[in-house]
């Protein structure tokens, strides 16, 4: 199933991921940027479920059989990101080279007062928005995600930034999206991912680099419920120190009434899914959904490995 | 099955009609069973709506950080009370 990432245990130590966040802290990005060798050598031999998935990924989105140097790429990349986001939360993000795409269509809608939803993806780093917006701009934007996932390095990282944890909605509760409401209602822009499917969400099978994936319908049903719009984000790591922040018009309104609600959000989702291809195309070692995504043991009888 | 009172009919049509249950009728929810999860199966998005079509037609607002949802949305019965004791009085 590709709900499989919800069970996924963290890898690293605690340990480990202490030892980094001090070396980051102390030393800085260039020292610890080092630590990146080791750690995507140790995730390449010693990570064979990320490998895996990571080549059958790569195979699709490059259109050929990925060499070690692919798979080698993809992880640092992820491990690059990844790291950064210690830099983006202790506010320390003034050697990165962030620039910021059509952020007219992002301001329009803080401005609006109308509320809007900010829609991403694992794709490349989205705290590198929520940190910017939050912690730094303190523009209105709250994140809705799933509070427990990655217990350890999340509560990590936002110990380093406590107005970034504290704008977080969690997801789960049964008053989750009364507060998302309330939130919108104020003018605020919820932020949220719209490519993990979680084991009470409901689905929509859309067609994505060639084959079928499970998207959730929650984040534009909610646009749909509260009439209001959404716009897209990505946050693109280019290499180096260089990140682009990418926004873009999505919906003004998206009308999915009751009775024909999964037919309406299905195109929706599907146009969603359309826009993430291209953005993967666009930066393909960005995408950090590590587990099965189209299901593609499920359909060959395989358990999830 | 125990008996719905007349405003807990009323309730219940509201949560069918909001919420477009195909498979229930307003009748067949009893008072005492869950609404969420493992009762009649309500989600998050359906705690939404049911929050806006109450507000709509009784002028009474669920807020997210009342420590009684819990307890508001247990059952039919608590959520008639509920809107019964705080719904502006016309």
């Amino acid at each position: 199933m590709s709900r499989a990432w919800f069970q996924q245990q963290e890898r690293g130590s605690p340990l480990a991921l202490r030892i980094i966040l001090w070396v980051a802290l102390n030393l800085g990005r260039r020292a610890s940027r080092a630590l990146l060798y080791p750690i995507t050598a140790y995730f390449l031999l010693f990570a064979p479920r990320s490998r895996h998935h990571s080549r059958r990924y790569l195979r699709r989105v490059l259109g050929r059989e990925p060499g070690l140097g692919d798979l080698a790429r993809h992880l640092h990349c992820f491990a690059a990101v990844t790291l950064d986001r210690v830099f983006f939360l202790a506010g320390r993000d003034d050697r990165l080279d962030v620039r910021v795409h059509h952020r007219e269509v992002f301001l329009r809608h803080v401005e609006s007062g109308r509320g809007a939803i900010l829609l991403g993806a694992h794709l490349g780093s989205f705290e590198a928005l929520r940190a910017l917006a939050v912690g730094k701009h303190d523009f209105p934007v709250r994140v809705l995600m799933y509070p427990n996932h990655n217990e350890g390095i999340t509560r990590l990282l936002e110990s380093l930034n406590p107005d970034v944890a504290a704008a977080v909605i969690p997801l789960g509760r049964t008053e989750t999206l009364i507060q998302a409401r309330e939130c919108l209602d104020r003018g605020e822009l919820v932020a949220t991912l719209g490519d993990r499917v979680a084991e009470s969400d409901k689905m929509v099978a859309c067609r994505f680099l060639g084959d079928t994936a499970l998207f959730p319908q929650g984040p534009l049903l909610l646009a749909a419920v509260l009439k209001v719009p959404v716009i897209l984000c990505f946050g693109l790591y280019r290499g180096g120190n260089r990140y682009d922040i990418v926004f873009e018009p999505f919906a003004e309104t998206i009308e999915a009434p009751r009775g024909q609600r999964d037919e309406a959000l299905a195109q929706w989702v599907q146009r969603y899914a359309d826009r993430l291809e291209s953005r993967v195309r666009e930066a393909p070692y960005n995408w950090f959904n590590f587990y099965d995504f189209w299901d593609e043991g499920a359909r060959r009888g395989e358990t999830d490995q | 099955m125990a008996s719905q009172t007349a405003f807990e009919q009323e309730v219940a049509r509201l949560i069918v009609d909001s919420l477009n249950l195909e498979d229930i009728a307003p009748e067949d929810i009893e008072p005492e069973d869950a609404l969420f999860r493992e009762g009649l199966g309500l989600d998050s998005i359906d705690a939404l709506e049911l929050a806006l079509a109450i507000s709509r037609a009784y002028g009474v607002q669920i807020r997210s950080d009342d420590e009684n949802n819990r307890q508001i949305f247990a059952s039919l019965r608590a959520l008639s009370a509920h809107i019964e004791a705080n719904r502006a009085a016309s």
